[in-house]
Parts: structure tokens; C-alpha cells; sequence
């Protein structure tokens, strides 16, 4: 279930790497794990964002989760669309479910991201509820 | 904390796919596979079962029990019956919450007092301190050994009625209780419930039969839901939750218990509550409540903020602790916020139904500035972001059933209309909307609506004629020996008319006192109501009159008119009952067969126990006489001074050996409107039987000075000439009139019952005694069946029966006779109807064209006064208009 190619943060988020672009998204797990997601708030096109700080929020029901952003950079793109239609989230995470693009500021932060493997486990070990 | 603890039901929840989580010291479920969305969905659209069986479950008996209870809850206990509960408060000494509860009583001697899961330690310390002071208090927390199922939503009626298989559902009411057998086994049923629901179940089950009947209920296809659902079904029907709403702000300063809307329903300051905790500083709240209802803040030092119901504009989710802006002036927090989900609708009114789209919204309650207005518009502050938010009057409205209504901000903003300049085209409208309905009510409908009847040509032309501009006030004086003095000049026709009248109507009543100038029977009865407490004060004229102490009448869902109800004519005239804090009226009771119809012996239990001042007799769902003789014959037999009233609204037209001769039989006075069964055009009217009698003549000059000046100025001139026709029509012909309304009446029902239809009444009087006849279509199909039946030319109203919750679940339809009996139709003729009906109402056919040819058969007036020695005046009468 978990692509292959992705780089991965243990807050749950994914990255697809292309160039100097990160496209990001959340993953199926933390899909599972929000429930029913009625809200979810974008970054502006431009902003600025920080490895492993807030860049925008989704909202279950229950609570509102921040969204970290795996990689340093500006805000290319993002998948308004979605913002509208949650069902998508849960059907193409790794895909259409795609939230922003990052250009990318420092490739030199991408060795700190996990692979597929490493956070499967992060994802065995962590308590489901 | 140690080891959670668990419900019985752990393992089903478990198998039902749940997520569980500690809450309270328990395990439970937060949702299932479904997820929270659909669990809130599915309890507004459907029905959904809710373990809440973690929250405490407190027993109180022994002689000391109530008065305990006064002390430590802030609602009046004393006012339950054993088969009712209340919504009530744990207070501190500072008027804050300990805990808020439900307090139920469902036998005479126990109590049992159900408290948030969280505080249930906390609660019982409590309660073991306070216990010492009093005497023979019997406290057991019985959690443990019960368990507690909530079931919720507009189907949860009709999934749990076929599993009942001794007891009933209780009375259609909020708070209602019951004892019942489901699966052989007892359960305590309660129409409680903490989501909004107008239906609503809570089940006090004994452990051992817990699981079988959990079983039973989802079997029957009720959605489990858990705490997530739970907290947002509650937030939406505006409800607190201890820790948010009540308990402590997020400046960690006490809520005060009158922030909570509920408070001002679960906070009893009666003088039988005595001391209790907390009463000084509640009392002070209370005072700044009631303050600023009245635009006064001058108090709001003790009531700093209030909780109320906000709605977000701008896109965005607000939490618990956001805090509220009104421009750069914090104002408060928000206690609870989430986006909930809700059905969307399509059709208007009564018309509206959900569809199968849903969509989300972001509500909140918040913690505000006491002066803060709904509508006003604040800011929100989410993660560092103003959105746009206003307070609402609510998010949540349940006095349809059996659906709760979403009320959406953009309902609560709806501009006002206001028409455009009119031109021709308008007139040129207006003028072919009249033509067109009239054509269709008068020549191609079937007029069934009990409460209404054509008036006779010659009545309708009287009613339009000149006296319809004119004012007649007039007064008896004294000085003059009761000669009625007029105002105005010019009155000397409309004098006589009116006096001609009240002949008519004396010899059609055989009474001695007719009051003709209330404009309807609603009037009439107010003034009665008014004449009453003007007549007992009469020895007390420097002090603020009292109310009438007590009524007796027909419950308003058994058939009762809101004009003889609390809430409707009574309100201003009705006492509160000091212990129960409500309007002090005492329903009829009815026999268990048949529930239109009165049990008097039970009536006799109870006339002797609460010795109403005024007993009303008379309904709108009217299908039997009233026991007026032998109410009379008991009410002398005690000794006990009390009127007897009959609002014959319905039956005015009835009077008379066929059906009931009210004065005979021993009433004081009589009101109607005179356009239902009578002949007359729309207006009230009160007879009585007073001024030949000693004790009662200043009632009746009461009656006469609540009627003018009391109730009327003018008082309608063109329909008093025109009801002087009527009744003339009416003396003229009643003997024949009667008979056939009545024969019709009986013969329709017949024939109902004969196409297959559930007719109520008793069959051994052919269902009816009068003019109407009620078929039961189904729980909540009336509205449908009444709006088909008009669809097709018939026009009836749909009516709710004795056990169905208000107006929008009533499973009834209501048909009156009168109108179409004087259009002709004979006996035969309603068979031939009643056949139509069914078709219509039990196969859905469209029968609306053959209702329109039938109707062409019954186009011309009877009963009353026709033909060639009349044509010249009618047509001068034509030329005058």
C-alpha cells in the first residue's frame, strides 16, 4: 500500500520527489486514523514553509491535526480541489489526494526522510486508536 | 487511574468495529466502522443506540429522599409525579456546577438520579457529606448493577414499539416514563435523551437482561453510535456538556449555573424547595437574568457571561478555548465546536423533507459577554486567523416530530420582503386569484374541514352590506335600568339587530343571557377566562387580582382546543400550581378504549381532589357528547363552587335534543364560534344562564364588561347582520339540519370503516355523535394523506391522536360533515365519498377528477331561505354593493 518511492515523515506525511520538487501529501494511515475529515485548510501559493513545522491543518470531527511540511521551500502549487471533496483523500491518498507542491530549498534535507520500510514500522509501532 | 472499567456491552462494541477509548474511567466506544458523520446522520435521519451505561446511576428512597434531593439539586423535586423526570443541577456553595443530571421518577417511592460518567466519584462525595444532615435517605450507586441504553431518532419509536411486549411507550411527551416488558424482561423506559431528538428513549435495564435487548435493538436495524456522535448531536441541539458548558472556563474561573439556557427550567426558587446549596448566589443570577431579558446589564457583574449558540460565516473550524473577538474586545470563548454534519431538505413547511445529501457546518457554543446580541457579528480566532462568526438563536429546533430541524445560519439571516409598488396587473391577479379559488372551494372541492361552513347567500350578502363600515359601541348603564347606551349616532338599525339576535340565540340555547359581540369563539373564551378572575376579585379591587386557581380540561392531545389550554386563551388567567411550578390545569381523564371520550368516575376522583375553579368542557376532535349532567350532579353533591363552562365551538350548530342541550344539563355558560356546525358568518358568542341566578348575576355583567371594553371596540357590524340571517336559518330548519349531519356523520364513518379504513370512536355509536369523523391514517402519515386528499379535491386537516407527539406526527385525518350536508349530500352520498377517500388513501389513486364531477351534483344551499318571494329584495341587495 505504501508507495516505494516516496520519502516519508513520521508525523505522517509523504513526499514524492521530482527534481527540485516536492509534491505532499498525508498517508493512508493518518487518512485512517483522522476519521471523518470535514476541513482542511491550505497553504497560499508563495508562502514559505520549514522542514517539520506546521504548513497547514486538517480536521477530523474530534480534533484538528497539523500538516508538517517534509521539505524547506515555497509553496508552488496547491490541490485546491481537494479542499472540497474529502472522499478523495481516502480513495487516492498517494495520488489525487495530493496537497502541495514544495519547490525545494535545500536538497541536502532530504537524507533525513524515511523510506517506505522505516516508516512502516513507525506506523506497526505506533497504538492505534 | 487503575483498570478502565467496562459496560457489559464491551464485547459487542467491540464486534461492531469500534474504536475505543478512555472516557471517564471507562472504556468506550468513540465511533464504529461507520464513522462519526454517519452516526450523527443516521440518529437525525434514522434512529442510533448509545451505550451510556458508564454514567452514574444513583438510587434514593426513604422519607427523607425528597427532601435531600431539594437540598443538593437545583430543580424542584417535589414537582415530579412518579412517571416523570427533570433535567436538574448538582450546585456548589458559589452557584456553580458540581454536575449536571437527570432526576427520574418512575415509582412513588425512588428515585434515581443519573450523572456524567466523569463526576460520579465526585458527585457521590458529595452527596455523602451532604447526607448527614438528614434523616432516612437511602443513597446506593446502582451502576454497576444496571445498565443504560440510549435510543434516539425519528425511527426509534416504531423500531422499539413492536418489541414491547407489556406496558406502553408513556405519554407522547418530553420526560414521560414508563415501566415495560421487552424479551420478558422489565425495563424502566423514559422519553429522555441528550441529542435534540423529539423521539427519544432512555432504557434502565437490569445487567442480566442487558445483552438480549442490545441485541434486539440493533437487530431492529437502530445504528450504534458512540461519544463522538454523541458530543456532536448534543452541540447541536445546543446542550452543555460538564467540563465545557459547565464546570470552569478556560480562565479556569467556575461557570455560573445561570450561564446555561437550560437553567432557567432546572433552577427552582419555589418556596417549598426551602434552603438549598448554592441558593444565594443562584438567586442573584437569576436576578441578572432576569434582567437582562429585559435590556437591564446593571446586574451583569453577577452573571458576566452567558452560554450561547454561534455559528461560523467564515470557512473554518472553531474549537473549545478559541477566543471570541466583537471587533478588538475579547468577548469569551467557545466551550464546544466542531463542523457537523447535517441532511439537506427540499420543499417548504410541512412539505420539507430530507434528502440523501448531506453537508457539513461549523457550529459552536461560546462562553460570552452577557450583553453580546444574537446577530451581532464577532470574530473567531482559529490558529492566529479571524473568521467571520455570529451568535444564532439556535442550531437545532425539535418542535416538529418526529424529525429534529437544522436551522442554518443563512435561515436565520433571511431578508424581510417587502412588496413592490402595485400596478393594474396586480389588481388584474388578485382579482382572478379570488375568482379562481372561490370557483374551486364553493363548486369543485369537497369541503370537509369540521371547523368550517358556507353561509347561505342571503347571509353573505347581509354581511357585506353597510353596516360592515360602521362602529355600534354600546353599554348597559345602570342609571338608565341597564338600557344599552350607543356612542355613536346612527346605530339604530344595527341596535335592533343585535337585539334580535340575542333573542334568536336565547330561544336556540334556552338561556337567559346571550353576549353576541366577540368576534370569534378564541374572543369568547378569553373573555369568560377574563370575566372569571374579574368576577373573583370583585372583593378585592385595590390589590393585584389573583388567577383562577385551577382548570379542568381536555387534554390538547386527546382532542382539547388551544383555546381552553395554558398556552393558548388560558395563559394569562391560569394560576401556577405551586408545587408542580406549571399552569394549574388538570386534564380530563379519558377511558382506555376509546380516548375521546371521557371516564367520569375517574373525572369524580379527580374533580374532588384538585377542586378546579372552572371545569371546560368541550374539544376540537369532538366525536362524543360530554358528561355535563353528571359533572354538574357531582360538583353539587361535594359542595364544591366551581363553573362548568362548554366551548361548544364545533357543535354550536348541535345544540339540541339530537346531540346535547348544554343548559339543561347544568352548565353556567357556553361559548362557540358560530361558523362550524352554525350557519353563521366567523364570529364567537357566549350564552349563559346567569343573570336568573343570585349567585352568578355579576358574572354575567362581568362577561359583558370583558367583552366591551374588554375584548372589543368594533366588533364586526357586517358579520353580526349577516348571523342574524343564520340564525334565523338556524331555528328555521335545526330539526332537520341536525338529524342529517348526524346521520351523515354515522354513515360516513360506516362506510370508511367498510372500505378498509381505521376509523376512531366508539363503534357502537357508529363511531360519532356529531358532525365529525377521524380516521387514523398511520404515525406521522396525516400531513401526507390531508395534502393527497387536497391534491384531489378534498379538503380535510390532519389531526394528532392521543399518542402522537405534536402537530407534524399526526397520524390522523379529521372530517367534518356539516358543510357538504347542507350542500345536499345525503347518507348515500358520503358512502359514495368514503369510497373515493379510500381509494385515495389506501391505493394512492387519483380520484381527483371523479371528486370534481360528484361535487357538481351538490352545488346549491340548503337550510336555508330561497326563491322567487326573495328575488326582488336579493337583487336590490346586488345593486347596493
Amino acid at each position: 500500500m505504501i508507495p516505494q518511492d516516496y520519502k516519508y515523515l513520521k508525523s505522517h506525511e509523504w513526499a514524492k520527489i521530482d527534481g527540485d520538487v516536492a509534491t505532499v501529501g498525508i498517508t493512508d494511515f493518518a487518512v485512517g486514523q483522522l476519521g471523518d475529515i470535514v476541513f482542511l485548510e491550505l497553504p497560499k501559493v508563495g508562502a514559505k514553509v520549514n522542514k517539520d513545522s506546521a504548513m497547514c491543518v486538517i480536521e477530523s470531527v474530534k480534533a484538528a491535526v497539523d500538516i508538517n511540511a517534509p521539505v524547506s521551500g515555497e509553496v508552488m502549487e496547491v490541490n485546491t480541489p481537494l479542499t472540497q471533496d474529502f472522499e478523495t483523500l481516502g480513495k487516492d491518498p498517494y495520488g489525487q489526494g495530493w496537497m502541495v507542491k514544495i519547490k525545494i530549498r535545500d536538497a541536502k534535507e532530504l537524507s533525513s526522510l524515511l523510506g517506505a520500510a522505516e516508516y512502516k514500522k513507525v506506523t506497526e509501532e505506533e497504538p492505534k486508536h | 487511574m487503575g483498570e478502565l472499567n467496562r459496560t457489559l456491552f464491551y464485547d459487542r462494541h467491540v464486534a461492531l468495529g469500534a474504536k475505543m477509548v478512555e472516557f471517564g474511567g471507562w472504556e468506550m466506544p468513540v465511533q464504529y466502522a461507520g464513522g462519526i458523520i454517519q452516526e450523527h446522520t443516521a440518529t437525525r435521519k434514522h434512529a442510533g443506540l448509545f451505550d451510556v451505561s458508564h454514567m452514574g446511576r444513583f438510587i434514593l428512597g426513604g422519607a427523607g429522599a425528597t427532601a435531600f434531593l431539594q437540598h443538593v439539586l437545583t430543580n424542584n423535586a417535589a414537582a415530579l409525579e412518579p412517571g416523570q423526570a427533570q433535567y436538574t443541577i448538582i450546585p456548589d456553595e458559589q452557584g456553580g456546577a458540581i454536575d449536571d443530571a437527570y432526576l427520574y421518577r418512575f415509582i412513588e417511592d425512588e428515585y434515581l438520579l443519573v450523572v456524567n460518567a466523569s463526576n460520579r466519584r465526585k458527585d457521590w462525595d458529595h452527596f455523602q457529606q451532604q447526607i448527614k444532615n438528614f434523616r432516612d435517605v437511602q443513597l446506593t450507586d446502582r451502576t454497576r448493577e444496571s445498565m443504560m441504553l440510549s435510543l434516539q431518532g425519528p425511527d426509534s419509536k416504531k423500531l422499539l414499539a413492536p418489541l414491547i411486549q407489556s406496558g406502553s411507550l408513556g405519554q407522547p411527551r418530553r420526560n414521560a416514563l414508563s415501566v415495560v416488558t421487552i424479551a420478558g424482561a422489565k425495563v424502566l423506559l423514559a422519553r429522555t435523551g441528550y441529542t435534540g431528538e423529539p423521539l427519544c428513549f432512555e432504557l434502565f435495564i437490569e445487567a442480566a437482561d442487558a445483552l438480549k435487548i442490545f441485541d434486539l435493538l440493533i437487530a431492529a436495524g437502530a445504528v450504534p453510535v458512540g461519544l463522538g456522535a454523541r458530543d456532536t448531536l448534543r452541540l447541536e441541539a445546543g446542550l452543555p456538556l460538564y467540563g465545557h458548558e459547565l464546570g470552569t472556563d478556560p480562565d479556569g474561573k467556575e461557570i455560573p449555573i445561570f450561564a446555561c439556557p437550560l437553567a432557567k427550567f432546572a433552577v427552582s426558587f419555589s418556596p417549598i424547595k426551602d434552603e438549598f446549596i448554592g441558593k444565594v448566589p443562584l438567586k442573584k443570577q437569576h436576578e441578572a437574568f432576569r434582567r437582562f431579558m429585559l435590556g437591564d446589564y446593571s446586574h451583569i457583574a453577577d452573571l458576566p457571561r452567558v452560554v450561547m449558540p454561534l455559528a461560523l460565516v467564515g470557512k473554518s473550524v472553531a474549537r473549545a478555548s478559541a477566543k471570541v473577538f466583537a471587533g478588538d474586545k475579547h468577548v469569551g470563548y467557545v466551550t464546544s465546536g466542531t463542523m457537523v454534519p447535517y441532511w439537506q431538505s427540499r420543499g417548504q413547511g410541512l412539505g420539507q423533507q430530507f434528502t440523501d445529501a448531506t453537508a457539513l457546518r461549523a457550529i459552536c457554543l461560546a462562553l460570552l459577554n452577557s450583553d453580546t446580541l444574537p446577530g451581532k457579528p464577532l470574530v473567531v480566532e482559529v490558529r492566529g486567523n479571524r473568521v467571520e462568526a455570529q451568535v444564532v438563536q439556535y442550531h437545532l429546533r425539535s418542535e416538529a416530530p418526529p424529525y429534529a430541524h437544522p436551522v442554518l445560519l443563512e435561515q436565520q439571516r433571511q431578508a424581510v420582503l417587502v412588496g413592490a409598488t402595485p400596478g393594474v396587473q396586480q389588481v388584474h391577479d388578485l382579482l382572478a386569484g379570488a375568482i379562481e379559488n372561490t370557483i374551486w372551494r364553493q363548486q369543485e372541492c369537497m369541503n370537509l374541514i369540521p371547523s368550517e361552513m358556507t353561509i347561505s347567500p342571503m347571509a353573505r350578502l347581509l354581511s357585506i352590506m353597510d353596516p360592515s363600515f360602521r362602529y355600534a359601541e354600546h353599554k348597559a348603564v345602570k342609571a338608565f335600568g341597564d338600557a344599552e347606551v350607543f356612542y355613536y349616532q346612527g346605530t339604530d338599525f344595527i341596535c335592533r339587530v343585535e337585539q334580535l339576535l340575542t333573542e334568536q340565540l336565547r330561544l336556540y340555547f334556552g338561556c337567559a343571557d346571550v353576549e353576541t359581540r366577540a368576534i370569534s369563539g378564541q374572543m369568547a373564551n378569553t373573555v369568560v377566562f377574563s370575566a372569571i378572575v374579574d368576577y373573583l376579585n370583585r372583593g378585592n379591587r385595590k390589590a393585584e387580582p389573583r388567577r383562577i386557581a385551577g382548570v379542568m380540561n381536555n387534554d390538547i392531545f386527546k382532542g382539547g382546543h388551544l383555546s381552553a389550554q395554558p398556552m393558548g386563551a388560558l395563559k394569562d388567567f391560569l394560576a401556577r400550581d405551586s408545587r408542580t411550578e406549571a399552569p394549574a390545569a388538570v386534564n380530563f381523564p379519558v377511558l382506555p378504549e376509546n380516548p375521546y371520550k371521557i371516564d367520569v368516575v375517574a373525572c369524580k376522583k379527580l374533580i374532588d381532589q384538585h377542586k378546579p375553579e372552572l371545569i371546560i368542557f368541550g374539544r376540537s376532535a369532538v366525536l362524543h357528547t360530554e358528561p355535563v349532567a353528571e359533572i354538574r350532579r357531582f360538583v353539587e353533591q361535594i359542595g364544591l363552587r366551581t363553573f362548568i363552562m362548554y366551548d361548544m365551538a364545533h357543535v354550536l350548530g348541535l345544540v339540541g335534543p339530537h346531540f346535547q342541550e348544554p343548559f339543561r344539563e347544568g352548565a353556567d355558560v357556553v361559548t362557540g364560534s358560530t361558523h362550524k356546525t352554525f350557519f353563521g358568518t366567523q364570529r364567537g358568542v357566549v350564552a349563559g344562564n346567569c343573570s336568573n341566578n343570585d349567585r352568578l348575576r355579576e358574572f354575567w355583567e362581568a362577561i359583558q364588561r370583558r367583552t366591551f371594553p374588554g375584548a372589543v371596540s368594533n366588533h364586526h357590524l357586517g358579520t353580526l347582520l349577516g348571523l342574524l340571517m343564520a340564525a334565523y336559518e338556524m331555528n328555521h330548519f335545526k330539526d332537520a339540519y341536525q338529524k342529517a349531519v348526524i346521520a351523515n356523520a354515522k354513515a360516513f364513518a360506516r362506510a370508511m370503516r367498510d372500505a378498509g379504513l381505521n376509523v376512531a370512536g366508539d363503534s357502537s355509536v357508529d363511531f360519532t355523535q356529531t358532525h365529525q369523523v377521524i380516521v387514523e391514517v398511520g404515525y406521522a402519515a396525516g400531513p401526507e394523506i390531508a395534502a393527497r386528499l387536497e391534491r384531489n379535491n378534498i379538503i380535510v386537516n390532519y389531526q394528532a391522536g392521543p399518542h402522537e407527539e405534536g402537530f407534524s406526527a399526526a397520524g390522523a385525518i379529521r372530517m367534518g360533515v356539516a358543510e357538504m350536508t347542507r350542500f345536499g349530500m345525503k347518507q348515500a352520498n358520503f358512502q359514495t365519498l368514503a369510497g373515493l377517500m379510500a381509494e385515495t388513501i389506501l391505493k394512492n389513486k387519483k380520484t381527483g377528477d371523479e371528486v370534481k364531477a360528484f361535487r357538481q351534483k351538490f352545488q346549491q344551499l340548503q337550510f336555508c331561505f330561497a326563491g322567487k318571494e326573495f328575488e326582488d329584495e336579493i337583487s336590490n341587495l346586488h345593486s347596493l354593493i
